[in-house]
């Protein structure tokens, strides 16, 4: 009966949508047969539609609106302005009655204001009289709260409907449809996206095909875009998981003789569906446990001055990737003396732990295995099963749980856990020629060096290798998937470090990292996943199948996952060993003279690599050009000195204030470290802030304030010389590249200034000088055979070294202010 | 159900019959990627469109060495509590008519047979082994377990 309902007030809509237009033109002339004859249809199938249901008011209505049509087809009345406001208001208010009706509201009762027989009466009263009689039996049978009336309907019944219209917050237009379709289109446009990509593969292989490239960029960017659409579908909102909750704190509030109300907030959250499997278990959990153990019987939360009914609120919220479900109740709190109690005694902590730690961290330790501080094991929780288990299934999803508690006010479990199980970022590593999956939240760093560098060593059957350090586990992959190593890899394997939710770091030796991207993860036979190494499957770009590893799990096989104990005392020593303020750290570089010294890191802006040829030593101080600007360069080596045909290349550091660069002319660059050693001024140094020891060697630390006072200026757009050429195709084709190759604007010779360096042929040169029309500017003269003609200042076009050199004299010679004089 | 459709199928020699139901389509098999420390008859993952199949050596699953026969290059796919496999098996057959309902035969079948087949079954072409799908994929360490167990 409902469907029945929703699909009259679904049609009734439509069509009031559909006829709004024909009412309009309708009303504009009544004479037009068609537009009458729409209208009359639609009030004809509401009422045949109200035979259905108990509607009298909305059948009367339509019954006295299709009459008063009905005439008006048959001929026997002319549609008057008056009727037709009559019929307008009419159907205006069937329009308000199917909302009332979606609503829920009653309507089937007795016309409440009259309303109904007013518009009725004013169809029929003008029917045999004409006039005024009939637009006023309508003004006068309008509620101004329930319908526009007929004379505003003139204007536009569209928009005098519209507001008389209920908004509904959840119009929202849905339909349902099966999971499983939903599933079928899902893969379907996995398959699509894979079939792109193997497209896309064919294509890079065919070659550029611009007729091509252009769609399957549009159905790339369509794909994605579904997609994301389709992923979204997938969302499900946490409504579903939450109506099950209050049944069932019901029925274990009535198991335990307690009493508790629950409020549920935040349902509206959408999380993947498959996640919402994933923590319907630890959510019921936690609830069983509230109820159980800290929600206290009625009467003792009298005796405490609480109301006796318990509070047990729930409410999720998603911020960014990551939904946070909040479950607190309003019980006697957590013991944190009980639960130290019990974690001494289970041998967990010790005593002496104990008085270092803090109320949260003693709180949390109800999460360590084996954990349970009921006293009597009730039917309800206390199994064995613990919040160990909880903690366990939420990580296993990229989860975590924390809890926090005001003794005697109650208790507050926060679980945080990704959006969607579904996708994830995720590493692909290669090993003994196969590829697997790691996931990326558990990638630290990648490391790619030596087994020396690394100093790999076998404690027993342990590898470990020292990183920043500290010694750390080492897993070859090989041998935890039982794969054969080729000797190579092993001499040189890429460590990822990994960081596991606990904390504990390890390195897992690879072969090789391919590359990193978004994995679709999908499940893995119930067989396969008893081996405990593999979380899932994923497809590549080119289709083919990689396992992901189960990195927590792998971990905990080989021991390498601290017990709760050391989990526990890890922060503490952490920050005991966090030193009281960040040590300075330095850039380390070998001066040209050979020096170790050392530049505050702050200052080092980066690191540049010049050609000799970009430096200019013409001046007082060498400059160097780079980026456009023009930097003043310090210890500059006498080997970088430029000169026509020194090729050579340059390592420079540099170094800024913030206003003001400069370059520091060094032969090695090191490594950045941390300044630890005492810093023992140098007096006699003006440029050395202090002399430091890094790894035992005596390293100068330049004084950047010295520095900068010497020699900073700040920078100088350096305008790219000009030069003119000749104008023909030589000059253009062979000249011109050569010339721009050497850092110099080409302009045509009508807009070249007085410091344009023109490049002209020597019997153009001549012919103008003898016309009287000599070259303003410093000008280049070529000659056409190698031989030099005595007496003339000329170069051969193809001796290239000269023509540098006489540019960047030329060049030297117009920017010096002055320089024509 | 005595018109129930079979694919038959040769597993080690034998003829066996599978649900027609049970068989969502026939593929021919592509890449399998190893499973390392996966059970012996998982051969391992192949990709079917954009889901991932495991591959299940039939002759593995029965305990018997798996070398010893022919495979063919097309594998039947089946679907079970949720997970699709993709079959190896000697040669798909055809499919066929069941005459009847799978029934023993004195003496029984052998241990690891007994364990994954209903019972022999008559159809048109001649009798078959009728495969318990679900026993056949838990492979041949199922029994040891329940011997364990028991």
């Amino acid at each position: 009966m409902d469907d029945l309902l929703a699909e009259f007030i679904a049609e009734t809509r439509e069509m009031l949508e559909a006829s709004s237009g024909e009412i309009v033109a309708w009303e504009a002339d009544p004479a037009d047969r068609a537009r009458l004859d729409t209208i009359f249809r639609f009030v004809h199938t509401v009422k045949g539609n109200c035979g259905f249901f108990d509607f009298p008011r909305l059948a009367a209505l339509s019954h006295a609106a299709e009459d008063a049509l009905a005439d008006c087809r048959a001929g026997r009345r002319d549609p008057d302005p008056q009727m037709v406001s009559a019929v307008l208001a009419i159907i205006d208010r069937i329009a308000q009655m199917v909302d009332a009706i979606e609503a829920g509201e009653d309507i089937s009762n007795a016309d409440p204001d009259g309303g109904d027989q007013a518009l009725i009466d004013a169809v029929n009263v003008s029917r045999e009289t004409s006039g005024e009689d009939g637009a006023s039996a309508v003004k006068q049978g309008s509620s101004p709260r329930l319908h526009a009336p007929a004379s505003a309907l003139i204007e536009s019944v569209e928009e005098a409907a519209t507001p008389a219209r209920r908004a509904d917050p959840a119009s929202q237009r849905t339909i349902r449809l099966p999971v499983e379709l939903l599933d079928r289109v899902m893969s379907g446009v996995s398959d699509m996206v894979l079939a792109r990509n193997d497209l896309a593969h064919r294509l890079r292989q065919a070659g550029n095909q611009p007729t091509i490239d252009g769609p399957f960029e549009r159905l790339t960017t369509i794909l994605s875009d579904v997609r994301d659409a389709i992923t979204r579908m997938r969302m499900q909102r946490i409504e579903t998981l939450f109506s099950a909750m209050p049944r069932l704190v019901r029925d274990l509030s009535a198991e335990l003789g307690k009493q508790v109300m629950v409020d549920l907030d935040g349902g509206d959250v959408e999380l993947d569906r498959e996640m919402i499997e994933t923590i319907r278990d630890p959510l019921t959990h936690i609830i069983r446990n509230a109820i159980d153990h800290g929600i206290e019987p009625p009467s003792a939360r009298l005796a405490n001055g609480k109301r006796e009914i318990g509070l047990l609120a729930i409410a999720a919220r998603q911020s960014g990737n990551t939904i946070a479900i909040v479950i607190s109740d309003d019980g006697h709190g957590l013991d944190e003396d009980r639960i130290a109690a019990k974690a001494i005694a289970t041998g967990l902590i010790t005593a002496a732990e104990r008085s270092a730690m803090s109320r949260d961290k003693i709180l949390n330790l109800i999460f360590e295995p084996g954990f349970s501080t009921a006293e009597v094991v009730s039917n309800v929780s206390g199994r064995g099963v613990g919040l160990d288990v909880v903690r366990q299934n939420l990580e296993k999803v990229g989860g975590s749980i924390k809890v926090s508690s005001q003794p005697g006010h109650g208790t507050l479990f926060t679980l945080q856990i990704p959006l969607t199980l579904s996708i994830i970022a995720g590493l692909t590593v290669e090993v003994s020629g196969q590829r697997f999956a790691i996931p990326q939240s558990y990638v630290e760093e990648i490391v790619q060096a030596s087994t020396t560098a690394l100093d790999l060593s076998h404690m027993g059957e342990t590898a470990l290798i020292t990183f920043r350090g500290n010694r750390v586990p080492s897993l070859m992959l090989a041998d935890v998937l039982g794969l054969d190593t080729s000797a190579d890899a092993a001499r040189d394997p890429t460590l990822v470090m990994l960081r596991l939710a606990s904390g504990d770091l390890f390195a897992l030796a690879v072969d090789g990292i391919h590359n990193h991207g978004d994995l679709v993860v999908k499940p893995l036979a119930p067989a396969v996943m008893k081996s405990g190494l593999y979380a899932g499957s994923t497809l590549l770009d080119d289709g083919q199948p990689v396992l992901l590893l189960d990195v927590a799990n792998i971990a905990a096989a080989h021991d390498l996952v601290s017990d709760g104990r050391a989990r526990v005392l890890q922060p503490v020593a952490d920050e005991a060993a966090k030193p009281a303020h960040a040590l300075p750290r330095a850039m380390l570089f070998t001066d040209c003279n050979g020096r170790r010294s050392a530049v505050r890191l702050e200052l080092v802006q980066r690191i540049e690599t010049a050609p000799v040829s970009a430096i200019d030593c013409s001046g007082p101080r060498p400059r160097v050009v780079i980026d456009g600007l023009i930097l003043p360069l310090i210890d500059l080596p006498d080997t970088a000195v430029p000169a026509p045909g020194n090729t050579g290349r340059v390592r420079l550091l540099r170094l800024s204030d913030g206003a003001c660069e400069l370059l520091v002319a060094v032969q090695q660059v090191e490594d950045a470290v941390e300044l630890a050693g005492p810093l023992i001024p140098v007096p006699d140094d003006p440029l050395a802030e202090a002399v430091t020891l890094v790894d035992g060697q005596p390293v100068t630390l330049i004084d950047a304030h010295e520095l900068f006072a010497r020699f900073g200026e700040p920078p100088v757009a350096a305008g790219r010389p000009q030069c003119s050429l000749p104008a023909d195709d030589w000059a253009r084709t062979i000249l011109a590249p050569l010339v721009t190759s050497a850092g110099y604007e080409i302009v045509p010779p009508e807009s070249a200034d007085p410091h344009t360096i023109a490049i002209v042929f020597d019997e153009v040169f001549e012919a103008a000088e003898a016309l009287g029309r000599g070259l303003t500017g410093p000008v280049i003269r070529l000659r056409d055979r190698p031989e030099a003609t005595a007496g003339s200042d000329t170069i051969y076009r193809y001796d290239r070294d000269a023509l540098l050199s006489a540019l960047t004299s030329a060049a030297r010679f117009a920017h010096r202010p002055g320089g024509r004089a | 159900m005595t018109n129930q459709l079979l694919v038959i199928v040769q597993i080690a020699g034998r003829r066996c019959a599978l649900s027609a139901l049970d068989v969502k389509s026939v593929i021919e098999i592509g890449t399998v990627t190893p499973i390392p420390r996966a059970p012996a008859h998982i051969a391992g993952i192949t990709a079917l469109r954009s889901q991932a199949l495991t591959v299940i050596d039939c002759r593995l699953a029965l305990g018997l060495v798996q070398h010893a026969w022919p495979t063919d290059v097309r594998a039947a796919v089946v679907a079970e509590g949720g997970h699709a496999y993709a079959l190896k098996v000697d040669q798909i057959e055809d499919i066929t008519t069941a005459i009847g309902e799978p029934g023993q035969v004195p003496g029984g079948f052998g241990a690891q047979w007994s364990r994954v087949a209903t019972g022999m079954i008559e159809t048109l072409t001649g009798p078959a082994l009728l495969i318990d799908l679900s026993a056949l994929i838990a492979g041949p360490d199922a029994l040891r377990h329940e011997a364990e167990a028991a």
